[in-house]
């Protein structure tokens, strides 16, 4: 599984034309180099990971072998209980449930919606410039303040978009959009993909500025319609922006935290809650005030994301992606 | 390696260790002095308004210029604040002095000075006798009160004369009957504003409960599933069936829906306390009157009362710097103008008689003295109390059941203490 | 034919304007409510504009020194994160994309894996050890945070747009003489700007919203950076939700301006591989 790390993944495909010769591509191809003269290169990197990634990750670890008090105040080595306390609990289904919804409708909303907004951005019209800066300004503010807003904006009492929609006579009767159980998911689920869809379409327009005109050009002279160019050339050449734009968004979506606590902020238990969410209310918000479960939960969402991912990199078989 | 690869790597390096050793920053506040005495303590604040961190800035000022200390002062908002103290203790780095809402957990860990350690005769003699029995755990003072506040109803003067209603309800009869005169002005407009979400739905369910002969624990045994209670919690849920409340009380937090609905003129009455009458005069939109609640047997009305805690952490050598710390918080000028710049009631005996020539504060002074507190004071109460924020909401929904729901609160409650 | 071929910037103006709106929308919510007074925020039934015009509300912000301080901190930390991620991801990202060696994969798997963990996670263990190193409270601390936290995506990207350049580009550089390290700086970096300029943009908004690591880390009122500060005007027991919208609004400029700045480097239009 792993060995599949082993190619290069970014933004910009390799072109590989039809035509090129095989010649020039194995001219591409990487050397050799001894694992002492990679040091200096890669430093830096580990020593920042070491400390502020693995040395945290440990504690973590540590923290979910151990039993605290509600003050925070550690009592004693717990074992393995804090993982069987999770596993027994009687919301955990539900909030895995919440957890796989939210993943995979919001990420691929995001990136489905953001390979159409890419596109368009690439295209040259008056007032693209002004389109591109107000695209990035979901991705520029606070997503404690945006999630903030939506509660304000989507309240059943004084949102201004239940009144909007009654005023159009699109409804009949407002919505109580963060508290009918049926619409608090959709609704953190619209919010979700508005404030992924900058970063998403700004990577997958990256992506197609670095396809190279010429081929599509010599293909349009061949007479390919516009639709063929896209799925034969624009696309597969797209595959690693949107192998990056794709794993990165699984990533955040998954460790989502603002969105979801503050549209969910006023509905008691855990019904709407995904693993995120659960993990801290486990230990400051509901009455397990558990430190150690929440370290646990924390040990067993990172576990997840990473069979997420290697699972979604073995569906679209990275290889064959990033060997274009 | 050619040269200048390993130049590169020489720099590199040298940005490294520098990233890894170049320090300056300050701890907490264990510093230790000459004589085995600190010269810095901490405080952790809980953030009122955008008032509280200039109090304490200027306070902090006022302590060192007194005690040749210096006080480190971190404010934190009530929504973060438990996640950052209980980073500290993790890491057995608490604050000295802790501002929260809770402490008895604390007390049960031995993590806390009593009274006796750290506070002047003269000042625990002025604190309220309320407040010093809901911050007394197994007979000694470990939660000084640091301000307090007493609920009241807010009625809406103008929604009350459309509805040709003269009075403020005083049994819950009349309560119901005027929460339907004014829910039948139709409008969206609800009788009563019934915050049971998460946020504080214990604030909620305690002051209805008190006014019918209820409680958490009655001689010090849980009592949350008795009989006043289920009918106190069925009246609630009732009011919310019959269309009487704003849309969806279980799911309704106080801040940002009672009383914004309040506020905005959209419901007839609220329980409420000062900070939200200051926000309403701020605004001058609406017009309410404050009167006490309505009780369900005729008996006298019981406020709900809430005090928050400085609480102090035992560490080597910061037993007198804390002493100096509560000396100059309970001076008259200090804690008073602390209370009245976050519009909150006092604590102190002293107090009390300041505020007493504030006519607006006159209804909640009057009942401070008996207001009815949670049970604080017993450890459990900190876990009873999220469990009751996360569950008591479902009990009013359309096919929730109260009784069910108060027998599991029960049973948490009596399970392990 | 011709026709259609007139009309179509006009279609796409429209369509490009109605993208505008739906991503400005939410945002000039939040303009017209910094704009009125915070107890009509919650005004019900609510009204699209102001019932009464409140001009001052940025000028209220803009004055107070609180938030001038942590717009201080929030630009410090986010400038030198994203410098410190650039020096550490470039050579890292060169090096991999070029060369196999032993530990390669592994090192790729780690930096993935780094990306994976939610910073609520880890915040007690950084508090631990940056208490330890006593640089709590310290700029340093959220600096390197945030480094780390964004290395993963930098040197992904970074990597992608080293490895579709020829080597026979490097080769042609070689050949006339430059060392390793000054074909990077030379040949290397100004074809792959569009990936710097990406990292750049991504790192610095990263930083500049980081909200859990900064709230435990950085203690003095002074030194909280905007996320964290401004929530100061919305508490539990009172609200200024026109002062924190204004407050918001002024903490997107600053990411706009550097946007504008440096985007046409993103959509230049970079043909990654031909060989001049």
């Amino acid at each position: 599984m792993t060995d599949q790390l082993d190619t290069p993944v970014g933004a910009a495909g390799t072109p590989a034309a039809p035509t090129a010769p095989a010649r020039r591509r194995r001219r591409r191809e990487t050397g050799h180099a001894s694992a002492l003269s990679a040091v200096p290169w890669l430093i830096v990197p580990l020593l920042l990971i070491a400390g502020v990634v693995v040395y945290p990750a440990i504690a973590l670890v540590q923290a979910s072998l151990s039993d605290y008090s509600i003050t925070g105040l550690r009592k004693g080595s717990a074992g393995f209980d804090n993982y069987t306390s999770i596993f027994q609990h009687d919301d955990l289904w539900t909030v895995l449930a919440n957890t796989a919804v939210w993943v995979v409708v919001v990420v691929a909303l995001t990136i489905l919606i953001g390979l159409a907004l890419a596109q368009f951005m690439a295209k040259d019209f008056r007032g693209r410039t002004l389109m591109r800066w107000a695209i990035i300004i979901p991705w520029a503010a606070s997503l404690v303040i945006t999630s903030r807003l939506f509660t304000l904006i989507l309240d059943y009492e004084h949102g201004i978009l239940n009144r909007l929609l009654v005023n159009l006579h699109l409804l009949g009767e407002p919505i109580d959009f963060l508290g009918d159980d049926s619409w608090v998911m959709p609704s953190m689920i619209g919010v979700g993909v508005f404030v992924s869809l900058p970063f998403t379409a700004y990577v997958l327009l990256a992506g197609l500025n670095a396809i190279p005109g010429d081929i599509v050009e010599a293909a349009r002279v061949d007479g390919a319609s516009p639709w063929k160019i896209y799925r034969h050339i624009t696309l597969p050449l797209l595959r690693p922006a949107l192998l990056v734009a794709s794993v990165l968004n699984l990533i955040y979506v998954f460790n989502s935290f603002p969105v979801i606590y503050t549209l969910n902020d006023r509905n008691p238990g855990f019904s709407h809650d995904t693993s995120i969410t659960y993990s801290y209310k486990l230990a400051f918000k509901a009455a397990e005030r558990s430190v150690g479960m929440s370290a646990a939960m924390g040990v067993v969402n990172v576990l997840l994301i990473l069979v997420v991912v290697l699972i979604y990199l073995r569906i679209i078989r990275w290889r064959e992606v990033t060997q274009a | 390696m050619n040269r200048r690869t390993q130049a590169l790597t020489v720099g590199l390096t040298g940005l490294a260790l520098t990233l890894a050793a170049c320090g300056g920053g300050t701890g907490g506040g264990d510093a230790e002095g000459d004589s085995g005495k600190v010269d810095s303590i901490k405080l952790v604040a809980a953030e009122y308004s955008d008032e509280t961190a200039g109090f304490w800035q200027s306070f902090a000022k006022t302590y060192e210029e007194k005690t040749g200390i210096k006080l480190e002062v971190q404010v934190v908002s009530w929504d973060d604040i438990d996640q950052q103290s209980s980073t500290m203790i993790q890491n057995g780095n608490p604050p000295d002095i802790l501002n929260l809402n809770a402490y008895a957990s604390y007390a049960q860990d031995d993590l806390l000075y009593s009274a006796d350690d750290v506070l002047s005769d003269s000042v625990k003699s002025d604190l309220l006798p309320n407040f010093v029995t809901s911050g007394t755990y197994e007979g000694k003072l470990y939660g000084m009160p640091d301000l307090s506040s007493a609920r009241a109803l807010f009625y809406n003067k103008k929604l009350f004369e459309d509805a040709g209603i003269d009075a403020a309800p005083t049994t819950w009869d009349e309560f119901a009957a005027d929460a339907k005169k004014i829910a039948d002005l139709g409008d969206g407009t609800a009788g009563y504003a019934e915050p049971l979400g998460p946020e504080e739905a214990q604030a909620e369910f305690s002051i209805w409960m008190f006014n019918n002969g209820g409680n958490w624990k009655t001689d010090g045994r849980w009592t949350i599933n008795s009989a006043e209670n289920v009918e106190t919690l069925s009246f609630l849920k009732k009011l919310a069936d019959d269309g009487l409340t704003q849309n969806n009380p279980g799911k309704t937090n106080r801040t940002d829906g009672a009383f914004a609905d309040f506020a905005a003129g959209k419901a007839g009455m609220v329980v409420g306390f000062s900070p939200l009458a200051a926000t309403l005069d701020e605004a001058g939109k609406v017009d309410y009157g404050v009167a006490p609640m309505p009780t369900n047997n005729g008996d006298e009305p019981k406020s709900y009362g809430v005090t928050d805690y400085l609480m102090a952490f035992k560490k080597d050598g910061n037993a007198d710097a804390i002493k100096a710390f509560y000396d100059l918080y309970y001076q008259p000028d200090q804690v008073n103008t602390f209370i009245e710049n976050e519009g909150f009631l006092p604590v102190t005996t002293s107090g009390v008689e300041k505020f007493s020539s504030n006519e607006d504060l006159k209804v909640y002074l009057d009942t401070l003295t008996g207001v009815q507190l949670t049970p604080t004071d017993d450890p459990k109460w900190d876990t009873v109390k999220l469990a009751v924020q996360q569950e008591i909401g479902a009990a009013v929904g359309p096919d929730g059941d109260p009784k069910a729901v108060l027998d599991d609160l029960q049973e948490q409650a009596e399970s392990g203490s | 034919m011709t026709l259609t071929r007139r009309l179509r910037p006009y279609y796409l103006s429209l369509i490009g304007l109605a993208i505008t709106l739906v991503f400005v929308s939410p945002y000039a919510v939040m303009l017209l409510d910094a704009l009125r007074p915070s107890g009509d925020v919650l005004a019900s039934p609510p009204t699209f504009l102001p019932r009464e015009w409140q001009w001052n509300t940025f000028g209220t912000v803009l004055s107070d020194a609180r938030f001038l301080n942590w717009l201080r901190t929030s630009l410090v930390v986010a400038v030198s994160s994203t410098a410190i991620v650039l020096v550490a991801a470039v050579p890292a990202a060169y090096f991999t994309a070029r060369f196999r060696f032993p530990g390669r994969t592994a090192f790729l798997l780690v930096v993935l894996v780094t990306q994976m963990f939610s910073p609520t996670s880890l915040v007690v263990g950084l508090y631990r050890e940056f208490f330890d190193l006593t640089l709590v409270n310290t700029y340093l601390s959220i600096i390197i945070t945030n480094a780390a936290f964004n290395l993963a995506f930098a040197i992904w990207i970074l990597q992608g747009f080293f490895s579709s350049i020829p080597r026979d580009v490097e080769e042609a550089a070689h050949l006339d003489g430059c060392g390793r390290v000054r074909t990077l700086w030379h040949v290397m970096l100004p074809l792959t700007l569009p990936g710097l300029v990406t990292t750049v943009i991504f790192t610095f908004i990263a930083a500049w919203n980081e909200y859990v690591v900064a709230l435990t880390l950085m203690q003095d009122d002074d030194k909280k950076p905007l996320t964290v500060g401004i929530n100061s005007y919305v508490t539990g027991y009172q609200q200024h939700w026109d002062e924190l919208f204004a407050a918001s609004l002024i903490a997107v400029v600053p990411v706009v301006v550097l946007f504008a700045l440096i985007e046409k480097h993103l959509v230049g239009g970079l043909t990654a591989g031909s060989v001049k």
